[in-house]
């Protein structure tokens, strides 16, 4: 079994059932997984900030760092490569924060509600979703099962397409 | 005894400052000493010098204006930066290390500290501030105390893991309950034995409690909030995962607002990338 690693900013997708994606220490960032049935495709990606349009440069060189432009990307090309929108299986998590009144740092609550638009639009649904609180977390997807797993404080949950 | 005078034990065991770090210093404090002295003692270490150049070209310069011999970082540095660079060089090494009790790997405090000070510098840039030239250097030593407080939070692993779970106590406050100290504290102390000054010892002692400083604010609030900058992005989360408080009082002095968070932690990934390479 080979693990690919998705780091921070980054994205990876396979169709090799001998494949898991995974990534580490989500925080305010967002792992989101999108997994073809049918195809045996999964795409993984692991994004840090909620919109782009804070830094268009760094966008262009590290599109996956942004949920705007990194869930368009990996959409792109998992639909490039056959997926189809009504078999597409979303699971989704991260999004904590630390102890803050002040609401500055709330990057997690403002990456979910990037997300969730971006999926409203495309016409998407959320299968699975552990989202906000103060834990890091580490998700990962087999590709063979699309079965999604979400660790966090030594507990791990499991998710299976149904 | 109590789980502070085992700690303050164990400060007295801590690794002393580098010897090379330690001559830099003692010739800092003389007046009479000069450039060359303080150029031929790190020139010795033709592998040290490349990686001062390095680092110095990465912190404090750009590209578009490299500075290529020691000399000449010297001239525009100071001896101060310069002794600063080595430390940070000699100290990254000891960050690299597994920290079992509080369920760190063995690069995530390097990283952490780098994000950390890297994030610092940004933040300072963006909100135009001056006189915090030493922001870079607390930023890499803010979590030096967890190296000392590690085998006590193995130690005592059940009852933190309780105080989360159950009472979502912010960590700092839970590691004065269990330990008397916090890891800030600890740090501040071993950088005390070092005689590193006031400015780098408050800047670690009160990354966790900006309020209780009474000098040095501005450096204290911007460690303050790139360490909580970097554990939001998850950089170098451990058991505690993101459960540290945010205070109000640097936000507000500094109109801190989310689009200059944003924008740093935009920065600061493939400036951390870059420096990890230096650093190890």
């Amino acid at each position: 079994m080979a693990q690919l690693i998705v780091d921070i900013a980054d994205m990876k997708f396979s169709n090799n059932p001998a494949d898991t994606l995974i990534t580490y220490s989500l925080g305010s960032c967002l792992g989101v997984a999108v997994y073809d049935p049918v195809l045996r495709l999964g795409g993984m990606v692991h994004c840090m900030l909620p919109l782009s349009k804070v830094d268009p440069e760094k966008a262009k060189i590290r599109p996956y760092m942004f949920v705007d432009t990194g869930m368009q990307q990996m959409l792109g090309k998992l639909y490039e490569s056959g997926m189809r929108k009504a078999r597409a299986v979303v699971n989704v998590a991260g999004g904590s924060q630390v102890l803050d009144n002040q609401g500055v740092f709330k990057i997690g609550e403002r990456n979910f509600t990037v997300l969730r638009k971006i999926l409203w639009k495309n016409g998407l649904l959320m299968n699975a979703q552990e989202v906000g609180g103060n834990k890091s977390r580490t998700v990962s997807l087999e590709v063979a099962s699309g079965r999604f797993s979400i660790k966090s404080g030594g507990k791990t949950i499991y998710y299976d397409v149904s | 005894m109590t789980y502070r005078e085992q700690i303050a034990q164990h400060i007295d065991r801590f690794p002393k400052m580098p010897p090379l770090c330690r001559s830099l210093l003692g010739y800092l404090e003389d007046p009479d000493v000069d450039f060359k002295t303080i150029r031929d003692l790190v020139q010795y270490d033709p592998g040290l010098t490349a990686n001062v150049l390095k680092l110095a070209n990465s912190v404090y310069f750009g590209p578009a204006q490299e500075i290529s011999s020691l000399q000449a970082a010297l001239v525009r540095l100071g001896t101060r930066r310069i002794f600063e660079l080595v430390l940070s060089l000699t100290v990254s090494g000891r960050l690299v290390t597994e920290l079992p009790g509080y369920g760190l790997a063995g690069r995530d405090l390097l990283r952490h500290s780098i994000w950390t000070a890297v994030a610092a510098q940004e933040l300072a840039r963006i909100l135009q501030m001056k006189n915090v030239d030493t922001v870079f250097t607390v930023g890499l030593l803010h979590d030096l105390g967890l190296l000392l407080l590690d085998p006590f939070i193995a130690e005592e692993r059940e009852r933190f893991t309780h105080i989360f779970e159950d009472r979502r106590l912010p960590f700092d406050q839970a590691e004065k309950e269990v330990l008397g100290m916090d890891h800030a504290e600890a740090g501040a102390k071993i950088l005390e034995l070092w005689q590193l000054g006031p400015e780098i010892v408050a800047g670690v002692r009160w990354h966790h409690e900006p309020d209780g400083a009474a000098e040095f604010q501005d450096l204290i609030y911007l460690i303050h909030l790139a360490d909580m900058l970097s554990l939001s992005e998850g950089i170098g989360t451990g058991i505690y995962g993101l459960q540290f408080n945010v205070s109000a009082e640097p936000v507000r002095a500094l109109g801190l607002k989310k689009e200059h968070l944003e924008y740093t932690a935009s920065k600061t990934l493939d400036k951390m990338r870059e420096l990890e390479n230096i650093l190890t």
